[in-house]
Parts: structure tokens; sequence; C-alpha cells
């Protein structure tokens, strides 16, 4: 009996608690409710701390300004890859950055970036852009905003270059030589981690466009030639060349461009073929050392065409706060926030009117862009993404099993057919 | 109402009781299951709309060389993670001894199982760096080169494998401990009055106690092995160029990165019943095992 009364006391007074919780709760959700939609979130995915630290910075201000509060979300860049598939369709933010071109077009024919070209009209962002406005257009409507730009070349340390009386290649037998040189000097000639895979894909792009050129680089970029093809050989046997000479790191697959650019940076390599985010991997003091130079010609009688990959903001479909992030894209973009933005990460403005850098990198990048006579982004941004990861996993195969060469590219092939319905 | 519950009660309460658990398992297993069955029928993106191809995904599967690497690597997982009950009873019977400063030693054989999987993954990769990794610096300390296991085709499953073994190997240990500790005093007396010891006793009179946890043990770890993905994405993501995927890595990569949810939703099927042969195998001994004990 007593037992039964102390269980119903007690049980009545963790109801009181109950209910207590309950009505709190009740009456604290509709707070953050109404706040959300006067909120705009943001995920972001940069590794170059600074820049993260700049984007939390142009946020605060756009907070103060409008009085809009805004969330930054940075995430890690690999990571984010994977996760935007998820959180575009399920709890997507109101902004998030990604990848112009082919990857961009993924998400815009799957109805999941918001279309807007009423921005473009309102800013007259057609007018600063120039050609880079088409790397976010798909069939007249532009669908975000180009960020930034990342120029692929060969990067080096000048103090290496003068201590072991190296120049930079400007063709393939000097290219060859250079590569004795390094291996005399007990310096890998090129930096490569292959890791994450998409390395590799970076030295075929550059190989195709030196050998190929543009047009048929994209024939195959769009499914129109075959893995198979004749004009594919001369790629592969000169890419093969380089392997059976050491160019390239020893077990490149256990590492990633991270680790890859610090061989570079500790004065343990020659070269790296990457973007001029290499620097993440630099000490500070080191910076001023790094320089770079085009991927040495091949054929001469073909054009200088580049990888140049342009990131970009957007807006998701799905985002609640839409009007919120086309103010907040707005604030971003005036020229002093995204020249402030670009600064950190050494990246190539897209607008025109910005003013010059105080990276001699990124003037650099500018002035080697104007002699340019077309460029592509990077295999897996311009290729099917289905098709990118097949590729991407045969040319890491193949820098490490070059003797597999025919069975590779019989994968690709298959792959191919599959992919665009052959 | 009071006839009609006590009328009723024989039925009823097993039901309710039941319930829950049925519908969750319905909704979440039983749905999802033949959901993942029918989208393996189909090719689809994911987002768009479904195409109907019947069994072309299985074809595929069967003319696609990396799909046998990944079942061969699913049973290399499955074969060397047996070695985790007769590690983890081995350890168990040792950390078991009355000895002062036991305890200490019993914790860090404990410490992987507080570890999260991922973490063990990275910690392990930074092991097998080639060049500056621990396992890199032992070998220089004997004047020799370490090999690069992650980046070896043929090592690389096996590399990974003995990362994911500690964690698993603990988990075995925890298992037998608890067993050790439920051991029947009276047999054991018994046993010594009879005279048995050492190897006799183990053999005779302690393992026979240790049945229902040993099998245990094996269930949880062919269950380990079979789902094993943590690790592989954490330390090679399937590579170097898919030679350490196994079916459940493929299937993320072939939905996530390929956009491949049909393909991948047939390999989860495959996937499915290898997992079903082994779960009837269980189902069987387990219920013959109480038919004999009641």
């Amino acid at each position: 009996m007593t037992f039964n009364r102390i269980e119903r006391s007690l049980s009545r007074r963790t109801f009181l608690k109950g209910t207590a919780a309950v009505s709190a709760a009740l009456s604290g959700f509709p707070i953050p409710a109404i706040a959300q939609s006067s909120e705009v979130t943001i995920i972001s995915a940069e590794s170059n701390a600074n820049t993260a630290e700049v984007l939390r910075r142009i946020a605060a201000d756009f907070q103060k300004a409008a009085g809009t509060k805004v969330v930054v979300n940075n995430m890690d860049h690999e990571a984010d890859k994977t996760a935007i598939r998820n959180y575009l369709v399920a709890g997507a933010p109101d902004v998030c950055f990604w990848f112009s071109g082919n990857r961009m077009r993924a998400f815009v024919t799957r109805g999941l970036f918001d279309d807007i070209s009423d921005v473009f009209e309102k800013e007259k962002y057609a007018d600063v852009l120039g050609a880079t406005a088409g790397s976010v257009t798909v069939d007249g409507k532009q669908y975000g905003l180009p960020t930034g730009g990342t120029l692929w070349g060969m990067f080096y340390r000048k103090d290496v270059f003068d201590e072991h009386g190296l120049t930079a290649p400007a063709s393939w037998e000097e290219f060859l030589a250079f590569g004795e040189k390094c291996k005399s000097a007990n310096l890998t000639p090129v930096a490569m981690g292959t890791k994450d895979l998409w390395p590799a894909a970076g030295w075929f792009d550059q190989m195709n466009l030196r050998i190929n050129g543009l047009d048929k680089h994209f024939a195959l970029m769009n499914g129109e030639m075959a893995y198979t093809d004749e004009t594919l050989k001369p790629v592969f046997d000169h890419w093969e060349e380089l392997i059976k000479q050491g160019f390239f790191t020893p077990d490149h697959t256990s590492f990633g461009w991270q680790e890859a650019g610090a061989f570079l940076a500790q004065k343990r390599a020659g070269m790296m073929n990457l973007g001029a985010f290499v620097r993440a991997a630099f000490p500070q003091q080191d910076l001023p050392q790094l320089t770079f130079a085009p991927f040495p010609v091949i054929d001469d009688g073909l054009g200088r065409y580049e990888e140049f990959s342009l990131n970009s903001v957007h807006i998701p479909a799905n985002a609640k706060n839409k009007s919120g992030a086309r103010e907040f894209l707005t604030h971003f973009y005036k020229p002093e926030n995204l020249a402030a933005y670009l600064e950190p990460g050494g990246n190539v403005p897209p607008r025109n009117d910005l003013p010059a850098s105080k990276d001699p990198l990124v003037n650099a990048a500018v002035e080697s862009l104007k002699a340019v006579a077309g460029t592509s982004q990077f295999y897996d941004r311009d290729t099917d993404p289905d098709m990118a990861q097949a590729g991407l996993v045969g040319f890491q195969e193949f820098m490490a099993r070059p003797e597999r060469r025919d069975a590779i590219l019989q994968r690709l092939e298959g792959t191919r057919r599959r992919i665009f319905k052959l | 109402m009071t006839s009609l519950w006590r009328r009723h009660r024989w039925w009823l309460t097993p039901t309710l009781l039941i319930l829950p658990g049925a519908v969750l398992f319905a909704v979440v297993i039983l749905a999802s299951s033949v959901q993942s069955l029918w989208i393996s029928l189909h090719d689809w993106d994911g987002f768009g709309p479904m195409v109907w191809i019947g069994l072309g995904n299985y074809r595929e599967l069967m003319d696609d060389p990396q799909f046998y690497v990944s079942l061969k690597n699913n049973v290399i997982w499955l074969v060397m993670f047996m070695l985790a009950p007769p590690i983890g009873l081995a350890i168990a019977l040792l950390v078991n001894q009355k000895i002062k400063g036991m305890r200490l030693v019993k914790s860090m054989f404990f410490i992987p199982l507080v570890l999260a999987s991922v973490a063990v993954g990275v910690v392990f990769t930074w092991v097998y760096t080639p060049e500056f990794g621990l396992l890199a610096l032992i070998f220089r300390a004997f004047g020799a080169n370490a090999p690069a296991l992650l980046s070896d085709e043929h090592f690389v499953t096996f590399a990974i494998v003995v990362a994911a073994l500690w964690s698993q190997i603990a988990f075995c240990m925890v298992l037998y401990l608890a067993g050790l500790n439920n051991l029947s005093e009276e047999l054991i007396g018994a046993g010594r009055v009879d005279g048995a010891r050492g190897w006799n006793m183990l053999r005779h009179i302690v393992l026979p106690q240790l049945t229902q946890v040993t099998f245990i043990a094996i269930a949880v770890t062919v269950v380990g092995a079979l789902r094993s993905f943590d690790m592989i994405s954490v330390m090679t993501r399937g590579g170097p160029f898919g030679s350490s995927s196994v079916l459940a890595y493929q299937m993320f990569e072939q939905s996530i990165f390929s956009y491949r949810f049909g393909y991948g939703a047939a390999i989860a099927s495959v996937l499915f019943v290898i997992m079903a042969v082994f779960i009837t195998w269980y189902l069987t001994r387990i219920i013959r095992a109480e038919e004999r004990g009641a």
C-alpha cells in the first residue's frame, strides 16, 4: 500500500516536471521558427582557414547591415563533395558553394539549383563577367555566380631551381632533361599524390590538351570519342615514358595532394601540377619562393589550351530563404568583398573590375590567361560524373600499373558506351 | 469489458508486447529491403525518373571485374576476422588472472573499443604512411624500407583488416571476460577434485560453459566483417584503383559518386543474400540449441 502511494506521488511529480518541460519547449519553439525565416544559412567548404575567416567576416558585415542572421557552416572540402548530394535534397542551406560547368549542370538538370537570372539581370553581372558567365549558364539561364578560378600549371620553388640550376621546361625534350637533372640532384621530378584520385586525371588533361588540343579533348569529355581511339595512344605513350623514368613520387597512391605538396615545400621534389591552392602546403615564410610555369609544349602546331576551373556559389532550389540568399549573394559579390574573399586562396577573379591583386601569383595567372587560346575546367568537372568516377580510378591505376593500359582503356570504353548509351 | 479482456488476454498480451518491435522491424527492415530490391531492377540516378531494366543491373554485375574484387575482399575480411574470437579468448584468459596490475593491462586491451572506428582508421593510416609513418620509422631503424602497404593492391586489404581486428579482438575479449565471470564454481571445483588442470581444465570444463558466448562472438564478428565500410572509407576509399573495396563500399561508391542507385541496390541485394545465408544458419542453430535445452 505504502509502496503504491509513494509511486503515485512520484509519478505525479515527474508528470508535473514533464509538463513544465513540454510547455517550456512549446513556448520556446516558435521563437527559433520565426527567426529561421529571416536567417541565411551558408555551407562552405574552404580548406584555407584564412578564406573561411574572410567569408565569416563578410557574413558578419551583412548581418549588421541587413539585420539578417547569417550562419556559416564550413565543412571539410572532400566531405562536402559527398554531403552536398544529401543536403541539396533534404535540408538545403540558403547558399552553398560548388563548382561551375558540368558539375553544376548535374544539379541544374535535376532541379536542385535555383535559377538566379533575375539577380544577374538586376546587378548587370554579364557586363563584368564576360566569358566566365558561360560557366554558370545552362540554356540561357544563370544558376550561380563564379567565385574564383584556378589556373593549373607546373608549380615550383624558385630557390630550389636556383640551387640546382634548373629552368622551367618549355618543350618535351626540355622536360625529359629536367627530369634527369632532378634525379641526379636527388629530387623527385614531379610531386604526385593520387590518393584522392583526381591529380592523375589532371595530368591526363594536360597531356591530352597538349597533344590533341581542346576540340578533341571535349569530344572525349562529351562521350563522342572512344577511349580506345588511336589519337589517345601518344598521350599514354608519353605518360608511360615519364612513369617508366621515375618522374613521379613513388607510392603516390598513399598520398593526398597536401602530402605531395609538402614534398614540394620541403624541397624534395622539382615541380608539381596543381592550382595556386598548393600554397596551403607551404609555410608562410616560403610563399614568396612559389611560382609556376605552363605545362611544357608537346605539339608546336597546337594553340595554348589550359585548365581553368571556376568555383561558384549557388542558391539551392530547396532553400528556405531565397530572397535573403539573393541579398547575401549581391553583398558577397561586391568587388571589394569578392576581392577580399579571393585574396587568401590566390584564386583568379572572374569579375574584370577588381583591382590588381597584391599577390604576384594571381596577377601572373591573370596575365597568363590572356595568352590562352581556350580552356577546359578539369576532367571530373567536364565529363559526366559517372564517367569521371571510372576515369579517375582508371588513371590512378595506369599511373601505378602502366602495363595494364589496354585493359584499363577497354574498361573505360565499356563505361563510356553504357553512360552515353551507344 | 473485463470479461472480454479476460477471455482474450491469452493472445492479446503477447500480441501487444510484440507489436512495437514488429512494426519497427516491418518499416525499418522489411519495407526498405523490399524497396531496395525494387530499386535494383531499375536504372535510377537517385533524383530523376526510374527506368525499368529488369535484371540488367545483375547481368552487368556478373561481368563487372570490380564486383569480384570486392567479393574476394569480403572473403578476406571474413576469414581474417575469424581470428578475433580465439585471440579475444586468449587475452581474456590472460587478463582474468588475479595478478597485481592486471586491471591496468585489462583497460589497455579495452581501449580500442572506446575509440571510434574512424579514429582507429586515421591512426593506422598514419602508421602505414610511407617515409614518415611509424611502420616506416621502425623498418628504418633496422635499415630496411617499409612496404607502402596502402599502395599495394595485394596487401592493402590485409593492412586494413589488421586495423579493424584491433578493436574486434577487444570486443571479443570483453564478451569472454563476462562469460568467464559466470563460470560455475562448482563445476570447476569438481573438475579440480578429479585432477583436471591446465589444458584439460580449459578444454573440458571451461570451454563448454562458454559455448553461448562463443556463438555470440562469432555471429557479431561475421556481421562485423560483412558490413565493413568505415575503415575502408577512411583509410583508402577503396583504393588503390578499387583493390581494397568491399561490397558495402562499392555499393556506396556506385550510388553516391556515380549516381547509380539501381546498380548500388543490386550490390546491396547480393550482400543481403550472403548475410541471409549466414543468418539462417545462425537462427537454425539457436533454435536447435534452445530445443535441446528445453
